[in-house]
């Protein structure tokens, strides 16, 4: 009985370490909401007050200025899809340039940058000055680099007139490379290749010198030859770092369009637009028309899109991993 | 890309918010926003002489291009965190910018007197008359709030769109002594300069803005083509006229005989770049505006070296003495929020004197809206003295500022683009440009 009466009962001695260390947890509270609440407000402000206003917007018409938007319901996703005849052929347009892109770039990014990986493995001398070479255009890229990309690949720019004198002046562009529409798009495409690359290589890079050497010396022993062992034993293990490659390559792809913004502004003609550049026109090259929703409407369509290629991803890096 | 561009309104108009001082001002300064660099100067000289007599500093600032000016005013508007005044578009930042609230309704301040400054052709220009108003009912209207009898800004600069720029030392190298009066001339002349020039004979243009094509080239020369009445036409309704028309056909095949001489890679030049592609002997004709002569100043040309001249029309075209009517280029306008809106109504008309608007325009090479007397030249130099001698009026003279003939949201650049890929391009034959181009104005009816 007096057992139960001290279990159950209130007990001094037990008390005060409870009352302290109830204490302690209180400060401790505090103090861990001291430190996320500048997060948390951060995100308030800069996430979701502009996720809600940027997806208000897509509902509404507004030039930037008006004190007021004028709502329009589901309108400017109607018009960006079909229904303007003078929005919707250049979204359908800049769509189809956007999927050639999203075709080409994540294909010639991994074409080129895992055979590069391979060989900047297989390189005994110089690997780490070499590697910072190939990283050279992550590095530096940004607005001067795509501007001197544009002088290169003018009519008299260094490209014709290397081809020029290689001998290869049939190669010539002599509208320059931006500046015929067959071109244009093309070397736009390699320009942003360009610029994947090294994540991609490195990638690949760190991920090759994970690779087990006994698997690639037992294959040996059995006489597979370099081919077969890149081919059968180190591509496969390297899949899932494809998938990722595949993945960044397709978001830049889709959303990214400061080279095409830069080096072309959707030219000549409309025949290097994309719809992350149509978007950015919508919203800040559009003369003051009130086309700020439409732009809204259409950076929600493309979230969309990234979205759904984002699960597809999840999906298929499951079943390769 | 929503949360993009969002984010970039809010994150500008909070970097615009933190630096008021920079903006409004209140007392004895006045912040003054313009998208011209080459203003800058003009307007600091002449500001010096306003601070002498009535003690109120004006302080100047450029942000320039077009785009980024209208997006810092965009951010600015925001925060409310205006400045006194801006240089505008007029007719178009103005009016937009105005019917959004931004700006002080300036209709009770000009009168006569002031208006008598200006010259006759000018002075309804920042005014909201009844077609301004009637276009601004248009769905996706950029000026929808505009009421008549308010005026958005005074005029600053006048001048043209449609100037061929040449070099005069390749023009007589080729045996071009007198600059071309006739399209079939002009053509002569570009056949002459290329065969001397091959590699930089060349017409160069900032395609990278498509309208430059369309409005300050084809639309001249499609004018004096046809005539005032059928020019306008092109941009209508009726099948039978527009671009779809026999007539269009006949425009664009007219248009596309400069094709052969585009200089190399003008289709991927913007316009600041197409002009230093001239001014530095990479092609020997530019098609610009008035204003053009400035830039390349600044940029090493000599003027001396320039002959300029109206893009002519063709020998068998309606209008026989083709010229080019001056219109305002650009305003000034005085914003809601000021907090010395006296100050900068008497600013306003300070530039508006005979003898002020003079010295800012021999500075800024730009044409002011005053009358300069009898020889412009001794005022802004004899290049831009002749091409305000060139200007004309009445149905010979096309006027780029005249936008009554067409639907009231229109938008240039779709359908410019549709002509590049006729000329410079060769993507597309004449009449289909002319359907495409067709069926895009329409579009723009459509919503009328």
């Amino acid at each position: 009985m007096a057992i139960s009466t001290i279990a159950k009962g209130p007990s001094p001695t037990r008390r005060a370490p409870s009352r302290g260390r109830s204490r302690y947890r209180r400060s401790e509270t505090a103090w861990g909401y001291a430190f996320v609440l500048p997060a948390i407000a951060l995100f308030a402000v800069m996430g979701v007050y502009t996720i809600v206003y940027g997806f208000s917007l897509s509902f509404a018409s507004w030039n930037g200025f008006t004190p007021e938007w004028r709502w329009v319901g589901l309108k400017n996703y109607a018009d960006l899809l079909w229904a303007d005849p003078q929005y919707a052929p250049l979204v359908h347009q800049a769509a189809l340039n956007t999927m050639w892109v999203m075709i080409a770039v994540p294909v010639l990014t991994v074409l080129v940058s895992f055979p590069l990986a391979v060989l900047l493995n297989s390189v005994r001398r110089l690997k780490t000055v070499l590697r910072s070479v190939y990283f050279l255009p992550h590095v530096t890229s940004g607005i001067a680099v795509y501007f001197a990309w544009v002088y290169v690949l003018q009519p008299d720019g260094a490209i014709n007139l290397l081809l020029r004198s290689l001998g290869l002046g049939s190669l010539q562009q002599p509208q320059g490379f931006l500046g015929n529409p067959t071109t244009a798009l093309p070397t736009l495409i390699v320009i942003t290749v360009w610029t994947s690359v090294p994540v991609a290589m490195l990638l690949y890079l760190a991920s090759l010198q994970a690779v087990d050497p006994s698997l690639i010396e037992a294959a040996r022993v059995d006489g597979a030859s370099t081919w077969q062992v890149t081919r059968r034993i180190v591509w496969p293990l390297l899949r899932p770092i494809t998938a990722i490659v595949v993945l960044l390559a397709l978001r830049d792809s889709l959303q990214g369009f400061q080279t095409f913004l830069i080096m072309t502004n959707g030219g000549p003609g409309n025949h290097t637009n994309v719809l992350g550049l149509q978007t950015y026109r919508l919203a800040f090259l559009s003369q003051l028309s009130p086309t700020l929703g439409l732009s809204s409407a259409l950076g929600w369509m493309l979230f969309v899109g990234a979205l759904v290629l984002a699960a597809i991803n999840v999906r298929v890096l499951r079943r390769v991993t | 890309m929503a949360v993009l561009v969002a984010l970039a309104l809010t994150a500008t108009a909070a970097a615009c918010g933190g630096d008021s001082d920079d903006s409004s001002s209140s007392g004895k300064t006045l912040v003054m926003w313009t998208f011209k660099q080459s203003h800058v100067k003009a307007l600091e000289k002449v500001a010096e002489g306003f601070a002498q007599e009535t003690g109120v500093t004006v302080k100047v600032e450029a942000y320039g291009p077009d785009d980024v000016f209208v997006t810092k005013v965009q951010a600015a508007a925001q925060t409310k965190n205006l400045p006194d005044l801006f240089e505008v578009h007029t007719t178009g930042d103005d009016f937009a910018w105005g019917a959004a609230g931004l700006l002080t309704d300036l209709a009770k301040d000009v009168d006569d007197a002031w208006l008598n400054s200006y010259l006759p052709t000018v002075r309804q220009d920042g005014l909201v008359n009844d077609e301004f108003y009637q276009k601004s009912l248009a769905q996706d209207a950029k000026t929808k709030g505009i009421q008549v009898g308010q005026r958005w800004s005074v005029p600053l600069t006048i001048g043209t769109f449609g100037i061929v720029y040449a070099n005069k030392q390749r023009l007589t190298d080729a045996g071009v002594t007198t600059a071309p009066t006739t399209w079939e001339d002009f053509i002569s002349t570009l056949q002459k300069v290329k065969a001397k020039n091959p590699d930089n004979g060349g017409v160069t243009i900032g395609f990278k803005a498509p309208t430059t094509g369309l409005e300050w080239f084809m639309q001249p020369m499609a004018y004096g083509l046809l005539g005032p009445d059928k020019f306008h036409a092109l941009f209508g309704k009726d099948k039978s006229s527009n671009f779809s028309s026999p007539a269009g056909t006949q425009v664009l095949e007219t248009y596309g005989q400069i094709t052969p001489y585009w200089q190399a890679g003008t289709q991927s030049l913007d316009i600041d770049a197409a002009d230093l592609a001239f001014a530095q002997g990479k092609s020997s004709f530019d098609i610009g505006g008035t204003f053009t002569l400035a830039f390349l100043a600044q940029n090493g040309m000599d003027p001396s070296n320039v002959v300029t001249f109206p893009v002519p029309a063709p020998a068998n075209g309606a209008v026989k003495d083709l010229s080019l009517a001056p219109f305002t280029l650009t305003g000034v306008s005085v914003s809601a929020t000021t907090k010395n809106r006296d100050g900068a109504i008497q600013w306003l008309k300070y530039l508006a004197k005979a003898d002020v608007s003079a010295t800012f325009a021999k500075e800024a090479l730009d044409i002011p809206p005053t009358d300069l007397g009898a020889d412009p030249s001794t005022a802004v130099g004899p290049v831009l003295g002749a091409m305000i001698a060139s200007f004309g009026s009445g149905p010979s003279a096309y006027n780029p500022g005249d936008t009554s003939y067409r639907p009231g949201a229109y938008d240039g650049v779709p359908v410019a683009s549709t002509l590049m890929d006729f000329s410079p391009l060769k993507k597309k034959s004449a009449a289909d440009t002319g359907a495409q181009m067709a069926k895009q104005i329409d579009a723009f009816w459509a919503k009328q």
